[in-house]
This record gives C-alpha cells, structure tokens and sequence, in this order.
C-alpha cells in the first residue's frame, strides 16, 4: 500500500539530493576556475618577477637565486621552480631543480603561454614561460613552474568543506520534510480518530474543525456515512416488505390448504413444498441480513441494554412455560460494539428462544467481558449436541430432533450474523447445566458517555 | 368469548375470522390501525389479535396507545415481521403474545385459548364444577361424563361464566362478549340462553342474582 509519509520522505530526499548534486557541481565548477586563476594569477607574478630580474642582472646571471628571495627557489625539488634559456644555449635553472632542466615546449605563440609537464619526482606541474627580449637586445625563454599538488589538495579540502556543509542542509532538509509531513499528514490522522470515536457515538463530524483542505472530504465522509446508513435502512425496509408480501400469501395457502385437509384432501406434500419456501425465504432473508453487514459501516450499540432487555422478556415466556431463567449480567456499564442492534439481539433472540425450546427446565444467559471482547454464553439442561453433531448444527436447515417446533434454522442465522461481524461463535457442553452452552464472543470496548463525562 | 382481529389482509382476516368463529369466539375484524385502536379502546374483547403492518396506524403504535389509554385486553402480536428485535419490541409495548407469518391456525387458536385463560387468571383449559365439565380447547362440555350437545351462543355463554367463574356477570356484560360489534346485543336473549343450559346441564349449575346478573360458583 502506498504511504503519503514514505512518498513525502523518499520525495524530499531525492528532491534534496539532486538540488545539493546540481549545485555541488556548479560551485565546484567556478571554485576549480577559480582556484586555477589564482594559481596562474600567482605564476604570473613569479614569471614577471623573473623577467624583471633577467633584465636587471644581464651582466651577472648566476646572481638570480640571489635576486629571486622565494625559499622555495632555493629548497630543493620544492616544487616551485624557474628556467631562463638564451636563444644561444645558454640555461640558467632555480637551485629548487637541483642541476636537473625543465623541458620546455616549443614556442606557440607570441606572448605568455601555459603548459602542464611532470617535474623531475613525476609529479604534474604548470607552469607559464614566454620570450622576453631584454635591454641588450638579446631574446630569452623565461619559465616559471609550480607543481599542481597544493593546487589540488587545496581544491579538495575546498569540496570536501563543502560537501559536509551541503550533507548537513541535506539532513536538515530531510528532517525538515518529516516534520512538514508529520504536521500535514496530522489532521487526516485526526480524522481518523474522529471518525472511529463517531461510529462509536453516532454523530457527525465538524467539518470546521479541520483545516480547508481538509474540510471537504470531511462533509463528504458524513454524507457518505449517512448515505450508507440510509441504504442499509431501506434495505432493511425491503427485506421487511418482502417478508410481508411473501409471508402473508403463504399463511393464507397454509389456512386454504387445512380447509382442504378438513374436507378430506391430502394436503402433506402441498404443506411440505410450502414449508420448504418458508424455511427458504427466511434463510434467504437472513442472508441478506447478513450481506448487509458487508456493506455497512455499522453503528454503535450498548449491548447491555440489549441484554436487559432480551433477560426481561425471555425470564418472562419462561415463567409461562414454567421454566427457570437465570441471568449472569456481569457487562460493565457503557460496553459497545460496531454492530447493528437488530443483528446482535437478532443473535441472542434465536439462541435463547432454541435454548428455551430444547431446556428441560433451565436455562442461563450469561455476559461478561474478556480481554477486549463482549462475551454472551447461553447454555440450557436440554439435551445438548454431540461433539461430532456440532458442525452440523451450524449449517442451514440442519434439526438434529425434529421433536421440538421449528426450522432448523437459528443456529445457522446466528452462525452467518457472528461471521459477517468477525466474532467467534462455539458450542460446547454446559458445565453447570448439563445442555448445550454456546458461546459468542465480540469485539467490544468501554465508552464513556458523552454526558457522563460532562 | 369475543375476539378483536386488526389484519389488512382481507383473505387473512377472513380466514382468522373464521378459525376463531369456529372455535365459538365473537369475532370483529378492522382492516386498518385508526379502526383497529378505536374498537380496541371501545368494546370489552377478551383477546385482541393485532398485525403490525397496519395502514393508517402501525401495530406497535396502536398497542402502546392501548395500554398507554388502561386497555389492558391480552394482544396477540401476528406479523411478517419475524426479526427477534421487533418480537421483543412489540412484547415490551405490552403484547402477551407473538406469532410469525407463515402460521398454523390451530396453533393460533390455542395462543388466544391460552391468552384469555391467562387473562381471566385461568391456568388449566379444563373448567369443571359439579358434575360439568367444560373443555375450552374443543369446546366439549360434558355432564357426569356424559357429552351434552349445546349451540354455539349457548356454548359462548357457558365458556364465558366459566372463564370468570366465581364473579358475579351482568346480562349486559355476558352480550357484550358473546356477540359480534354488529351482533343484536339484546340481553334478554341471554336469559333465554341460561335458562336453555340450566335445563341441560342443571338447575343449581348456574346462580341468578336478581338485578346483578349470572354466577358460576369458583
């Protein structure tokens, strides 16, 4: 999956380092250029000096040494040398070379001319040199030569000044680019929060509350919400409505066909064909409850009222049919999971009406939580299920005893609704009773109200 | 016993109507919710049968203004709507009962029987006192163990004064409950009926207090 964080960091350090990369090469460029015109600017100072000098002391040429006071003229193969040559042969050389000769080019050109040799320790050189005609009239090769070392030792701790510098703004960009992304990418971290703590309290978000930019998608994700709502409420609406226009016409055939039965007519197979689109419209209808869910972004329920209110009901058909309802209500106050509350009591109505229907005389509903989770357990004295029938039971119109009324098809609805939600759904023996106990467990968290905390 | 069926289905209704007619009930159908709580608040019926998809007024609106008014008739809620949220929601408006479409009428049958025996704070269908027997499931009415055959308005009475037996039931009272709202609620006929079952079924079975009416003795 893409991430807007690593996009922004890998796309501000690349940005970073192709700006630091162009402008190393263009300020590397012009201090090259402008290390060498010192280096020559300096050469040409020697090389006049020189010239002046062989003017001056044409009567007595050794003297030059002497004239020229540069110690690195006398130090030898200090790597700053001078050469003059007469037109006649004679060669006059610093005592920095050591009785060796520069080997000088040809003449060019008229005027100063630059050249590159390697000096006597092979270590490259640059020097100038130009013919001088002097006061005597006489034309002499004058050369002055420098090794490039200190040229290139002082370009490379110029880079090398540089290249911690523009490291250090990189860096500094970089974390500069985190910190720009942290705060930009910061309200949409908040909205995530808003939206999750809004699917818990059911209210919309404030778009003022968001910077502009933001704002919009935080109108268009309250419409989206409500719209998603109102498309599970019609949903709902027509799965009611088809219920009604398929359920009424077959309880009037199902009245027809006794009438028939009462006037002698063998109704069995025509009642089991309706029974069997009974049982399928209403696992048909069950399915698209839970398909529903798929689509839905759920709401907030407090399933303790729903608890309360389904213990109250049930404790009272059991008193009628003389039967012991006994509730564990042991669900903190302000418990709440993402869940339609017709689902979850949709899930509690048909395990607790089967345990009702199969109990010999008690049944429990029991509801705690742990480790996260809202845990129901609803377990009987009736007969219970064998291990290796449990499976089974799970599945859509599995009646393990058709000796008790019924479809077959509860346990399966409940399966489907604890599925599409995520939860865990078990069946096991009940230890206390002796039945059946099953066990859902969902996931759940505290909130505190908004008006208990106000 | 008399019997209230709000239903818009007019085949259902019949059907219901029907059932109910044949088990020896007095039965009033209304077609909508508006008609439905008006006879509900205004005639005395023993059992109401409500659908919850009502024109005019829906079911569970019409029930909580019932209870909401003192109308405390047992309600049977009968409806498509068979999701466990909408059972426990029409129970917690105060139905006694609740039935999904598709249904059996004889289970219907017997969920009113139990209704109006509940109601009247009967537990056991069987009604006996002195050598008569009564059987409110089948309508059976039996003297020293001998079948007696009665009409159905003489059967209606008698299922009537058994139901409140030990208390005191106007002849005013007694047409209200065994006829029809369309039914000729003359109260003399129903002197006409007691005298009938006291020939049948004997002449101290049945007690006349002048001025207040007819007594089965609890």
């Amino acid at each position: 999956m893409r991430s807007l964080r690593k996009n922004a960091l890998v796309g501000g350090f690349t940005s970073a380092a192709a700006s630091i990369a162009v402008v190393c090469a263009v300020l590397f460029a012009y201090i090259d250029r402008t290390t060498l015109n010192r280096f020559d600017n300096s050469m040409l100072d020697r090389h006049t000096q020189l010239a002046v000098a062989v003017n001056n002391y044409l009567s007595d040429l050794e003297q030059l040494d002497i004239a020229l006071v540069d110690p690195a003229y006398s130090r030898a193969y200090s790597g700053r040398y001078w050469q003059i040559e007469s037109m006649d042969g004679r060669v006059f050389t610093s005592p920095s070379l050591f009785g060796s000769m520069l080997e000088l080019p040809e003449k060019q050109k008229d005027g100063l001319q630059v050249w590159e040799s390697v000096d006597p320790d092979g270590v490259r050189m640059r020097g100038l040199h130009q013919d001088v005609t002097v006061s005597d009239g006489t034309v002499w090769r004058v050369a002055v030569v420098e090794e490039l070392s200190e040229f290139w030792a002082e370009r490379s701790q110029t880079r090398k000044n540089l290249l911690l510098g523009f490291a250090f703004i990189g860096l500094l960009g970089v974390a500069g680019a985190m910190l720009q992304t942290t705060s930009i990418l910061r309200p949409l971290t908040r909205l995530r929060d808003d939206i999750l703590s809004r699917w818990d309290a059911g209210e919309d978000l404030d778009p003022m509350a968001y910077p502009s930019e933001v704002a919009p998608i935080v109108g268009d994700i309250n419409a989206l919400m409500q719209r998603n709502q109102e498309i599970l409420a019609r949903a709902r609406r027509q799965s009611a409505d088809l219920a009604h226009a398929l359920k009424t016409p077959s309880a009037i055939l199902r009245n027809e066909l006794r009438e028939l039965e009462l006037d002698g007519a063998d109704i069995n197979s025509a009642v089991e064909a309706l029974e069997r689109i009974d049982r399928q419209v209403r696992r048909s209808l069950a399915r698209m409850r839970a398909d529903n869910v798929a689509s839905s972004v759920g709401v907030s329920i407090d399933i303790g009222k729903s608890v309360s209110r389904f213990s109250k009901t049930f404790s009272s058909l059991a008193t009628r049919q003389g039967k012991q309802f006994e509730t564990l209500d042991n669900l903190p106050p302000n418990i709440y999971m993402r869940m339609e509350r017709e689902d979850f009591e949709e899930i509690l109505g048909n395990l607790l009406d089967n345990a009702l229907k199969w109990c010999r005389g008690s049944l429990r509903l029991s509801a705690y939580t742990d480790d996260g989770k809202a845990v129901v357990e609803i377990e009987d004295d009736g007969p219970g299920i064998p291990e290796h029938e449990r499976e089974a039971a799970l599945a859509p119109g599995q009646r393990l005893d058709t000796s008790a009324p019924g479809t077959g098809l509860g346990l399966a609805i409940v399966a489907d609704l604890v599925a599409a939600y995520g939860a865990e759904l078990s069946l096991t023996q009940s230890e206390a009773l002796g039945g059946l106990k099953v066990q859902i467990a969902l996931p759940a968290k505290a909130r505190v109200s908004k008006l208990a905390a106000e | 016993m008399r019997v209230l069926v709000v239903e818009d289905e007019p085949q259902l209704s019949d059907q219901i109507q029907k059932v109910l007619e044949v088990e020896g009930h007095a039965v009033d159908v209304a077609d909508n919710g508006i008609d439905g709580q008006f006879l509900g608040e205004t005639e005395p019926y023993d059992s109401i049968v409500l659908d919850l998809g009502l024109p005019g007024r829906d079911g569970i609106s019409v029930l909580k203004e019932w209870r909401r008014t003192g109308v405390e008739t047992p309600v049977l809620i009968l409806t498509a709507r068979d999701d466990w949220s909408d059972r426990v929601d029409g129970l917690d408006a105060g139905a006694d009962d609740y039935m999904s479409k598709p249904f059996n009428t004889p289970e219907l049958c017997a969920r009113v029987r139990a209704m109006i025996r509940r109601g009247t704070g009967n537990s056991s269908p069987t009604f006996q006192f002195g050598g008569v027997e009564f059987d409110s499931r089948s309508s059976r009415t039996m003297l020293d163990g001998v079948p007696v055959v009665l009409t159905s308005q003489e059967t209606a009475v008698l299922s009537y004064l058994f139901h409140n037996s030990g208390r005191l039931v106007s002849r005013t009272e007694l047409s209200e409950h065994i006829y029809d709202y369309d039914g000729d609620k003359d109260s003399n006929t129903i002197a006409v009926f007691v005298t009938r079952l006291r020939k049948k079924l004997g002449q101290d079975f049945i007690v006349t207090v002048r001025g207040g009416g007819y007594m089965i003795a609890a």
